[in-house]
């Protein structure tokens, strides 16, 4: 059996890439995640728990995100990025609970911050 | 940001295209371009690894996670071997599991079969997640899933229609700006699960999750450091949240 190259590094490679590489990966914990869920009554004690495991699992990639950035957020230092965060949700609950504040002014301070300190 | 927050009035009486039609309203009053917005640099990234435009906006389309699309083209941008990178997003979306368990009760009706759950399942991110979770349970259940496809269809659209844009934009940006574009997604996680916050266990989870993530890199590494600080970090704060129950 040969490998046809011409096909696997052609011009559907990209999208042959995004199925394979990108879609499987992410919707098998999806698929997962509805097989497990049937017959879970909605309120019951183990979705309190999943909730807790998904909230701490959210948080832990945004910690991702800020401490191994990824291209021109890395130029900008750590104290930056995570100053900017805490503006951005002092901001977010000061004033009462809006995401348009905490979003604009939390990205203003990082956007100051990468003008005055970013590479 | 909450104007759905009241009930709706006439719910049961409303036809589900209404509730199709709430949802994406809803949707656009500002989550949905939050999430654009948070994928416009996808679009720049698939651009730099030399994907045509059409790949970057399916990206978004069929993967919908963009800590996963972020993973995807910087591992091909690093030249990760397809394996490498398959097992990267995989790992960095092990939270679509417990999300998809915690949603999908409120998603359910009956008659409905497993490959139809499925379809509903494909939107959760964070995004449709936290805000469905806020707004589903004061609908009446018939209006649950008709909502929740608006709201769904109207993010994923527009955020694919952003990733294109993403596409021939990013790479003009002046650095401060591409570094804001990049930042749109943990400034808008963080306000997401802090708006759903509603008990003590909730801000514990939270400041768990932040918290144990260094030292769980160091310790399980960069394949298994999410899952178990969701697994130890969400098990403490719901075990907290239980014996605050108990003593009441």
């Amino acid at each position: 059996m040969t490998l046809d190259l011409a096909f696997v590094h052609g011009p559907l490679w990209p999208y042959i890439m995004i199925i394979l590489c990108g879609l499987l990966p992410t919707e098998v914990w999806r698929i997962l995640g509805v097989a497990a869920a049937r017959g879970v009554p909605e309120g019951s004690l183990f979705l309190v728990w999943v909730r807790a495991v998904s909230t701490a699992l959210l948080a832990a990639v945004v910690a991702k995100l800020l401490l191994s950035p990824s291209g021109a957020l890395a130029l900008v230092p750590w104290w930056g990025r995570t100053g900017a965060i805490v503006i951005g949700f002092a901001c977010f609950f000061a004033f009462r609970r809006s995401f348009f504040a905490g979003i604009v002014i939390g990205e203003a301070a990082l956007i100051a911050a990468a003008t005055w300190w970013g590479g | 940001m909450t104007p759905d927050d009241q009930p709706d009035g006439d719910d049961l009486q409303t036809p589900a295209s209404t509730w199709v039609y709430r949802g994406a309203r809803d949707a656009l009053a500002l989550p949905a371009w939050v999430v654009a917005l948070s994928l416009v640099g996808v679009g720049g990234l698939a651009q730099s690894v030399g994907h045509p435009v059409w790949a970057a906006m399916m990206s978004t389309l069929v993967i919908w996670a963009g800590p996963a699309q972020v993973i995807f083209y910087g591992g091909i941008a690093a030249g990760m071997t397809p394996l490498a990178v398959a097992a990267a997003v995989g790992f960095s979306s092990v939270r679509f599991f417990p999300m998809t368990v915690a949603i999908l009760p409120l998603l359910r009706r009956p008659g409905q079969g497993f490959w139809a759950q499925c379809a509903a399942a494909h939107f959760v991110a964070v995004t449709v997640w936290t805000e469905n979770l806020r707004r589903l349970p004061g609908k009446p259940p018939p209006a649950r899933l008709p909502y929740y496809y608006g709201f769904a269809a109207a993010c994923i659209l527009l955020s694919t229609l952003s990733t294109g844009a993403g596409y021939f934009l990013v790479g003009a940006l002046p650095t401060p700006l591409a570094a804001g574009i990049l930042f749109v997604s943990p400034i808008y996680f963080t306000l997401s699960i802090s708006a759903g916050a509603r008990v003590p266990a909730d801000w514990l989870a939270i400041a768990l999750g932040f918290a144990l993530e260094p030292p769980m890199r160091a310790l399980l590494g960069d394949g298994f450091d999410l899952l178990g600080v969701g697994l130890v970090g969400g098990t403490a704060a719901f075990l907290f949240g239980q014996m605050l129950e108990g003593r009441r």
